[in-house]
């Protein structure tokens, strides 16, 4: 099967699954390889933590393989650190060959459920495969209750390059703005990460700007945090973990690179 | 005596300490849905142990404890009317009380200005 086989495979099987996802879907065209991917990524996306059969999880293993893999993926070798043990790192988490991803989910902690929808916890949980949804979902049964914001969650990283995902809700910042609690919550989700990426004997993290999209914190108050949090815990627990702050944005990128005191 | 800590109120009357709700926290957290105690079989709270689960409008949080502490009681009142912990009355929107507190650790906490009530 070549990549576009598998998507009609998989589109077919997701579309005759019949669990309620089919309508949401229907203003999507199914022409180009380019709207094939949309519409596969947007069923999966929709789709309720059901089990799926073997032979869907193959063909949709190896589809993300290739896909993941058509990218530079980049290591720890890749970069050079800004000092011992930081590392900064402007890119797509998803094509990060670490050992620990972090992914800003939400309270819900089945992934996001909007078809397509640009957010790291969407492009997180569509290149790893369905797999992600289903184990974030039993994290959250065997709890009894949604997610608190400022604690951290461990699951494999099923298709993605790295090894792990560590899913962390930051706080969410409204229309009052950002009080001291949010700000104590910020830097608690950074330290919940780093301690369960110890205490699961990891050796690198990397970090997305947690909060920032979606949560609406500044830009520029979480990076301090962030570095500020991340910094006091390694000198603290005299933690041996390489720390990657991975930015997406040209905005984080000049703010990291300032607090960190870099040069542009 | 009152006192703060962890976004919370910790009120000494003799021997118990009340930790309630303060205005900041209830404004940060929205409108509450649901409350569950955390370990309601265990009778001793260390610092930073978890008091309670909760989810409002605008957050799923855990309660930590600023202090340590024996319960000698817990507020079940919010189980089944969650909301009490939006009220602005003490009475109302307490949360656990406590016993055995050290001292020290109660004093070294921030004070808060007392108000003509």
């Amino acid at each position: 099967m070549d990549q576009e086989a598998r998507l009609d495979y998989l589109i077919d099987y997701l579309l005759e699954e019949n669990i309620d996802t089919k309508e949401k879907m229907d203003q999507y065209e199914r022409g180009t390889a380019q709207e094939k991917l949309a519409l596969f990524r947007g069923l999966c996306n929709v789709r309720p933590p059901e089990p799926v059969t073997d032979q869907f999880t193959r063909v949709q293993d190896a589809f993300l393989t290739q896909w993941n893999n058509a990218r530079t993926l980049t290591a720890l070798n890749d970069l050079e650190a800004i000092e011992p043990q930081l590392y900064l790192w402007q890119g797509d988490i998803t094509s990060l060959a670490v050992d620990v991803i972090v992914n800003a989910a939400n309270s819900d902690f089945i992934g996001c459920t909007k078809a397509n929808h640009d957010c790291i916890d969407n492009m997180i949980h569509t290149r790893a495969g369905v797999a992600l949804r289903l184990a974030c979902d039993a994290v959250i049964k065997a709890q009894g209750r949604r997610e608190p914001m400022g604690k951290a969650k461990i699951t494999k990283a099923y298709n993605l390059p790295s090894d792990y995902v560590i899913h962390t809700v930051g706080p969410y910042i409204d229309g009052r703005g950002v009080s001291l609690l949010k700000e104590k919550l910020l830097a608690s989700s950074y330290r919940s990460c780093l301690a369960l990426a110890d205490e699961h004997q990891q050796k690198t993290i990397a970090f997305c700007c947690i909060s920032t999209g979606e949560f609406n914190f500044p830009n520029g108050r979480a990076a301090e945090i962030a570095i500020q949090t991340v910094k006091a815990y390694l000198s603290d627990t005299r933690s041996a973990l390489n720390v990657i702050f991975n930015v997406f944005k040209d905005e984080d990128l000049h703010i990291y690179r300032a607090i960190l005191g870099m040069k542009e | 005596m009152k006192k703060r800590g962890e976004y919370l109120f910790i009120e000494k009357n003799g021997d118990d300490f009340t930790i309630s709700m303060t205005p900041e926290l209830q404004d940060d957290i929205g409108t509450v849905g649901f409350v569950e105690y955390a370990d309601a079989d265990t009778d001793t709270l260390e610092v930073g142990d978890t008091i309670l689960n909760l989810e409002a409008s605008k957050t799923v949080l855990e309660l930590a404890s600023p202090l340590a502490g024996k319960v000698v009681e817990r507020n079940e009142a919010l189980i089944s009317e969650p909301t009490l912990l939006n009220s602005a009355k003490p009475e109302e929107n307490w949360v656990i009380k406590l016993t055995d507190v050290d001292e020290d650790a109660f004093n070294k906490l921030e004070g808060v200005t007392r108000y003509i009530s």
